[in-house]
C-alpha cells in the first residue's frame, strides 16, 4: 500500500515567549491523501502556519511526528530534510519570496537547477510551467517588474518545478486584491484536477470553499 | 553554481553600495599591492643596478662600501693587473671618484668627477656622442647636468680643475678636455653634475697619481654561480681590501632600509585588514537584509552550501574586481611615490623602490583573493544559519 503523501501524528509546538511557553499546536494529527485539496482555516494565532510549517519540514515539532511518503521527518538531518523539500514539497508563501534579481523563468528554474536538473531540460519545463500559470510572455521580466498576481503565479510555477508529492500554500491570496486572489483560485482548481494533492492555510472564505476538505483550527488543535 | 549565479546578480542590487565597496576595495588593493612592490622592489632594483653591466663584486678600502667614505684603495694597477691574471675573473676595473671643478667663462663649479678604465666600467651608459677609449687622455664623458652646468656638449672642450686650495682659490692643475660624449651614470643621483676621464687623468687632478689610488675596483667572473667562492679566495688573497659581492651589498642596503620594509609590512597588513573589514561588513549588512529571502530558499530545498556559495561568490567577486581596479591604481600610484622617494638626495636616480614585477601582483592579487574569501566565511556561516521558521514568522508579521 503506497504510504500518503503527508501524515501527521499528535504534534505538538511550543515556543518559550518572554519567559511564557506558548503551546502552539496541542496535538494535532491529519492524514492527506494523494489528490487531496485541504484547506486549513482559522483565526489568526490558532496555529495554522506552524502546523503547516512542521508539515513541510521547515520547523520541528515538540513532539509527534511527520511522515512525507512514509518517510518519517525526524529520521533525517539537514540535507536531507533540505533534499526532500525540494524535490517532495512545493511551497508557497504569502509575500511570494521570489529572487528579486532573477527573472520570473531564473525563480522557476531555481529549484531545478539546485536539484541538478539539466539546463536545457529545466529551460524546458520552466516555459511549460510559465505557460501553464498564463506567464509566459513574462518569462524574461525581472520579478520587480511583475504585479503580486504574476509574482504569485511564478511563485505557483516554482512551487511545481520538481514535481512534487504536495504542494504547501500559506496564505497563498493574503497580499492579493480579489479579482488577483480569484485567478489563483482557479489556478489551485486546475492543479488540483491534473491530480496535485493541495494543503493550503488561509483566511479566505471562498479559497476553503474551493476545498475537498476544510480543517478548522482553535488554539492550536483541530476543532472538529 | 545556481548560488554563483545569485550572488553576482545580488551585487547589481545596490549598485551605489557596491560601487562605493568596489572603491574601497580597491584603494586597499593598490596599497597593498604598492606595499608588497616596496618591500621586494628595493633589493630586486639594487641588485638589478648593480648587476646591469656584469660586474659581480666590488672590492673597497677595507671596512667601507663603495663611495661611502673618501678613502681609497692603495696600489690599484698591481691588485687589477693580478686579477686580470685570475682565469676564474671576466674583467676588472679601477674606479677613483673625487671631487673636481669645471671652469665657466665667469666662475668655478664643483662636479663628481670619475676616473674610470674604459675596457672595464660598469657605471655609465652613454647616451650621445662616443665612450672614452683607454690612454684617452684628452676625453671626458659628461651627465647631461654637468653638460648644462659647463654649457657645453659633444666635441665641445672643457676646462676641469683640480687640487683647489679653498683658501686662496687656486688650482694647482688645470686641464683642457674634449666631450667625447654624454652618459647617464648609473649610481648618480638626479641632476648630479658628474664628469669621467680615464683613471690617471682624474688620479692626477684628484693628487692620486703618486699613490696609484682608486675608491673601488669592480670585477666580473666569468660564472656567476662561482661568485661566492671567487669572493671568499680574493678576500683571502687581498686582505687589505673588503670584497663584496651583490649579494653583500643587497644585504647591507637592506640593512640601512629595513624601515622601509617594516613599514611596508605595517601598511600593507593595514591595508588588508581594511579589505577584510570592508567585505565584511557589506557582506553581513547584505545578509542581514536578505534573511527573509534566504530563509525562504531554505524553505524551497535550497542547501547550505548553495547560500554558502553565493554569499563567498559576492565577496570574491567584489575582491576580484577591486584587485584589478587596485593594481591599476596601485601601478599608477607606485609611480608617483617612486618619483618622490628616489629624489630624495643620495640615491641613485636609476633606482626604484616600486619595481612591479609578475609574481608580485600574483602575490598581492592571491593574498586579496584570499582574505576575500575569507572575509566571506562569517556572513556565509550567518546566512546558512538562518532559522527557517522562525525568519519566516517574522516576515509574515
Amino acid at each position: 500500500m503506497t504510504p500518503p503523501p503527508l501524515l501527521a501524528r499528535e504534534l505538538r509546538k511550543d515556543y518559550p515567549m518572554n519567559g511564557v511557553t506558548v503551546h502552539a499546536l496541542r496535538g494535532v494529527s491529519l492524514r492527506v491523501d494523494r489528490g487531496d485539496y485541504v484547506a486549513i482555516v482559522g483565526p489568526s494565532g490558532s496555529g495554522k502556519s506552524t502546523l503547516l510549517q512542521l508539515l513541510g519540514g521547515i520547523d520541528t515539532p515538540s513532539s509527534g511526528s511527520v511522515e512525507v511518503l512514509g518517510t518519517p521527518l525526524d529520521t533525517l538531518g539537514d540535507s536531507e530534510l533540505t533534499r526532500l523539500r525540494l524535490t517532495r514539497l512545493g511551497f508557497i508563501f504569502q509575500r511570494f519570496h521570489l529572487l528579486p534579481v532573477l527573472t520570473a523563468r531564473e525563480n522557476v528554474e531555481l529549484p531545478m537547477a539546485e536539484a541538478g536538473v539539466r539546463r536545457a531540460e529545466r529551460q524546458g519545463r520552466a516555459r511549460e510551467l510559465l505557460e501553464f500559470v498564463g506567464l509566459g510572455h513574462r518569462a524574461e521580466h525581472r520579478a520587480t517588474q511583475l504585479s503580486g498576481g504574476e509574482m504569485q503565479r511564478v511563485a505557483v510555477a516554482r512551487a511545481l518545478a520538481n514535481r512534487p508529492a504536495v504542494v504547501l500554500a500559506d496564505e497563498p491570496t493574503g497580499e492579493l486584491d480579489a479579482g488577483t486572489g480569484q485567478e489563483i483560485l482557479d489556478l489551485f482548481r486546475r492543479l488540483n484536477a491534473g491530480g496535485t494533492t493541495l494543503v493550503v492555510v488561509t483566511h479566505d472564505d471562498r479559497l476553503a470553499a474551493e476545498a475537498g476538505r476544510v480543517v478548522h483550527m482553535l488554539d492550536g488543535a483541530i476543532r472538529d | 553554481m545556481t548560488g554563483v549565479i545569485w550572488g553576482l546578480k545580488n551585487l547589481a542590487r545596490q549598485p551605489l553600495r557596491t560601487g562605493l565597496s568596489l572603491i574601497g576595495i580597491a584603494v586597499a588593493a593598490a596599497m597593498l599591492l604598492d606595499m608588497v612592490m616596496l618591500s621586494g622592489g628595493i633589493d630586486q632594483s639594487f641588485s638589478d643596478l648593480l648587476l646591469r653591466r656584469g660586474f659581480q663584486m666590488r672590492l673597497t678600502p677595507k671596512g667601507t662600501l663603495p663611495f661611502d667614505t673618501e678613502a681609497t684603495i692603495g696600489g690599484v694597477s698591481e691588485i687589477v693587473a693580478a686579477l686580470r691574471r685570475d682565469p676564474a675573473v671576466a674583467a676588472a676595473g679601477a674606479v677613483l671618484g673625487t671631487s673636481v671643478y669645471g671652469r665657466t667663462p665667469d666662475s668655478l663649479v664643483t662636479l663628481f668627477g670619475y676616473g674610470i678604465e674604459p675596457e672595464a666600467q660598469s657605471l655609465y651608459e652613454v647616451t650621445g656622442g662616443q665612450d672614452l677609449t683607454s690612454g684617452d687622455s684628452s676625453g671626458v664623458v659628461l651627465s647631461e647636468a654637468a653638460a648644462r652646468l659647463l654649457g657645453a656638449s659633444v666635441g665641445d672642450t672643457v676646462t676641469l680643475v683640480g687640487r683647489l686650495d679653498p683658501q686662496v682659490v687656486t688650482a694647482a692643475v688645470g686641464r683642457r678636455l674634449v666631450v667625447r660624449g654624454l652618459v647617464r651614470w648609473l649610481y648618480d643621483y638626479r641632476g648630479q653634475p658628474s664628469v669621467g676621464t680615464v683613471l690617471p687623468l682624474m688620479q692626477s687632478l684628484s693628487r692620486q697619481a703618486a699613490a696609484d689610488r682608486a675608491s673601488l675596483i669592480l670585477v666580473k667572473a666569468r660564472d656567476d654561480r662561482a661568485v661566492p667562492q671567487l669572493a671568499d679566495r680574493l678576500r683571502q688573497r687581498f686582505p687589505q681590501v673588503e670584497v663584496n659581492s651583490v649579494a653583500d651589498l643587497v644585504a647591507h642596503f637592506r640593512e640601512r632600509l629595513v624601515y622601509f620594509r617594516q613599514l611596508s609590512y605595517i601598511l600593507g597588513s593595514m591595508s588588508l585588514i581594511v579589505a577584510v573589514l570592508l567585505i565584511a561588513t557589506l557582506l553581513t549588512i547584505t545578509v542581514n537584509e536578505r534573511l527573509g529571502e534566504i530563509a525562504t530558499l531554505r524553505a524551497i530545498g535550497v542547501s547550505r552550501a548553495t547560500v554558502v556559495a553565493q554569499v563567498l561568490a559576492e565577496g570574491t567577486t567584489l575582491t576580484l574586481i577591486g584587485a584589478v581596479l587596485g593594481i591599476a591604481l596601485g601601478l599608477v600610484t607606485a609611480r608617483y611615490l617612486d618619483a618622490i622617494l628616489t629624489s630624495f638626495p643620495g640615491l641613485p636616480a636609476a633606482f626604484s623602490f616600486f619595481v612591479p614585477r609578475a609574481d608580485t601582483l600574483a602575490f598581492a592579487a592571491l593574498v586579496l583573493l584570499v582574505t576575500g574569501a575569507l572575509a566571506g566565511l562569517y556572513p556565509a556561516w550567518l546566512a546558512s544559519r538562518a532559522p527557517i521558521a522562525a525568519t519566516l514568522r517574522a516576515e509574515a508579521t
